[in-house]
């Protein structure tokens, strides 16, 4: 038998991490065996505190004790860097670490193509440029507004009487329809009573 | 230059990016990669991309000249191109095109276009990628997708950015919250353009995609095109209502910006920019028949102001008078000269 990380031969003392086979001295490079270690002194004691039987049974970013096997990183170098040090860090920090870090992103699951595939994106031609100076040299008002009701309410409403439910309502709605100058306004009032509690 | 040329929209979308990251298989991410390791990996790079029509470069080995050259047409920043380690560049024969070899992955492909042209960026790179991908071993799960050294790429490992001039967002008050709220429903990130000294370039903001999970290529650039065009027509917008309802104002600064950039012996870099952006907002809604400016002109010395600020490489040659060149140099656009 080999050693994954340094190729030297295994004799009795070897420590298995993720399927890979680690000899004395990379274990202790990698301060992996301090685990294994541990856990032989947890059998050891009569009673050991709970807190040491639920040593590496959780993984959270203040633990350094587990490292990549291959590259050394740890999951405290992940949450300080964002980087990842090999293909393998992948397999080393479990799941449901890597998820809570791909939370990030609102999703976990891959949905681009393959290696080696080609995808043909099309994209619509959209004359954005003309459209808008189009739209702003010729119209003054804003476009249609679906919810017309709410929004020429608190444009002719004394907006000190409106509840903070239809100016945060009419913020939204205002910027969904671009009434930009509406929104500013709702959101100024929103401000100054946040300001005066 | 390629980002001197007129693209899309240029009014308001300097330039459009698309970074692909690759890494391959069998080697520890750069970061944690040995000089073996990355002279390995230059190697099976260069021999990947020999049908490519590529130009292969060490970057560790070049002069200060060489790196201006690259620096000039490919945008590859000096961060890069003064680092040490091994790293190796890819020269396309089309400007603004490139790979980046032994940086944040062993490959990022850099293609960046002027202007809003999305589609036209994103295809290039990935025509890149995928003949990478077809002749290299690289690290891919139907899991994770394409395996990164930063977390929050692995998936399409494409990051997708776009370089806008929005003063008349920026002037108009609480428009930035709004349209950074609109942009973060579409899984999108607007952000101003800070530098290491401190300083910020006024006006300018960067709008980068969040999602690499969950999403696909067509669906993230689809929405890329949403936002952009969310995006324009806000500038648009403001910078109507700005010049319609404070005419006389923004008349005034135009004109003196103008005066300024068009007789200055002297401009440091940010009262510069302060000044492209009051005419990059008067250009299309005041009477400017007086000055003899284009959108042309505007992009121009928007680009050639900018690269001042991103040349901040401690080996990067300097003239001994910084502020005059420039001034000098922004004369020389005004008057339509060379430059």
């Amino acid at each position: 038998m080999k050693c994954s990380r340094c190729g030297a031969q295994i004799g009795n003392s070897f420590v298995k991490v993720n399927g890979m086979l680690l000899c004395d001295n990379c274990a202790r490079s990698l301060k992996i065996d301090e685990v294994f270690r541990r856990q032989t002194d947890i059998f050891n004691q009569a009673f050991p505190s709970l807190d040491v039987f639920s040593l590496g049974s959780e993984l959270d970013f203040s633990n350094t004790k587990i490292r990549c096997p291959r590259c050394g990183t740890s999951l405290r170098d992940i949450e300080q860097g964002g980087q990842l040090g090999c293909i393998e860090c992948y397999n080393t920090f479990n799941e449901s670490i890597l998820k809570n870090i791909l939370k990030l992103q609102g999703s976990s699951e891959y949905m681009g193509r393959k290696p080696g595939d080609r995808v043909d994106v099309e994209l619509e031609s959209e004359p954005v440029k003309t459209e808008v100076k189009a739209e702003t040299k010729t119209k003054a008002e804003p476009e249609a507004k679906p919810d017309k009701d709410i929004l020429e309410r608190l444009k002719n409403a004394d907006l000190g009487t409106v509840s903070d439910e239809m100016l945060e309502q009419g913020m939204k709605r205002a910027a969904e329809v671009e009434d930009y100058a509406l929104a500013v306004r709702l959101r100024d009032e929103l401000k100054s009573r946040g300001e005066g509690n | 230059m390629w980002y001197e040329n007129e693209g899309n929209n240029k009014e308001t979308v300097l330039s459009t990016k698309v970074v692909i990251s690759r890494n391959i298989k069998g080697f520890p991410f750069p970061p944690k990669m040995s000089d073996a390791d990355r002279e390995n990996v230059l190697g099976m790079v260069r021999q990947a991309s020999g049908s490519m029509g590529l130009n292969f470069v060490r970057t560790d080995e070049l002069d200060d000249t060489a790196k201006a050259d690259i620096f000039e047409q490919f945008f590859a920043g000096y961060q890069f191109l003064n680092n040490d380690a091994k790293t190796g560049y890819l020269r396309s024969k089309t400007e603004g095109l490139g790979v980046i070899i032994n940086s944040t992955d062993h490959i990022n492909i850099v293609s960046m276009v002027p202007g809003s042209d999305i589609e036209t960026a994103y295809k290039r790179a990935d025509e890149l990628a995928v003949k990478f991908e077809q002749s290299m071993d690289i690290a891919y799960t139907d899991k994770f997708g394409f395996l990164t050294s930063q977390i929050q790429l692995v998936g399409t490992g494409m990051q997708l950015l776009m370089t806008l001039a929005i003063p008349g967002i920026e002037k108009t008050e609480g428009a930035i919250q709004v349209l950074q709220r609109r942009a973060e429903k579409y899984d999108w990130q607007l952000i101003p353009i800070n530098h290491p000294d401190g300083t910020r370039e006024n006006g300018i903001y960067v709008l980068k995609n969040v999602a690499t999970l969950g999403i696909t290529e067509q669906d993230l650039l689809s929405r890329a095109q949403k936002v952009q065009a969310d995006i324009i027509k806000l500038e648009n917008t403001c910078r109507k209502n700005i010049c319609t309802k404070k005419k006389p104002i923004v008349e005034d600064q135009y004109y003196r910006s103008y005066a300024l950039l068009r007789y200055a012996r002297r401009l440091d870099i940010a009262e510069a920019l302060t000044c492209i952006n009051w005419l990059r907002l008067g250009q299309d809604y005041l009477d400017t028949s007086e000055a003899d400016v284009d959108w042309q002109k505007i992009n121009k010395l928007t680009q050639r102001v900018r690269r001042n600020y991103q040349d901040s490489g401690d080996r990067v040659t300097r003239p001994k008078d910084r502020a005059a060149a420039r001034a000098a140099l922004i004369r020389e656009i005004i008057k339509g000269g060379k430059e």
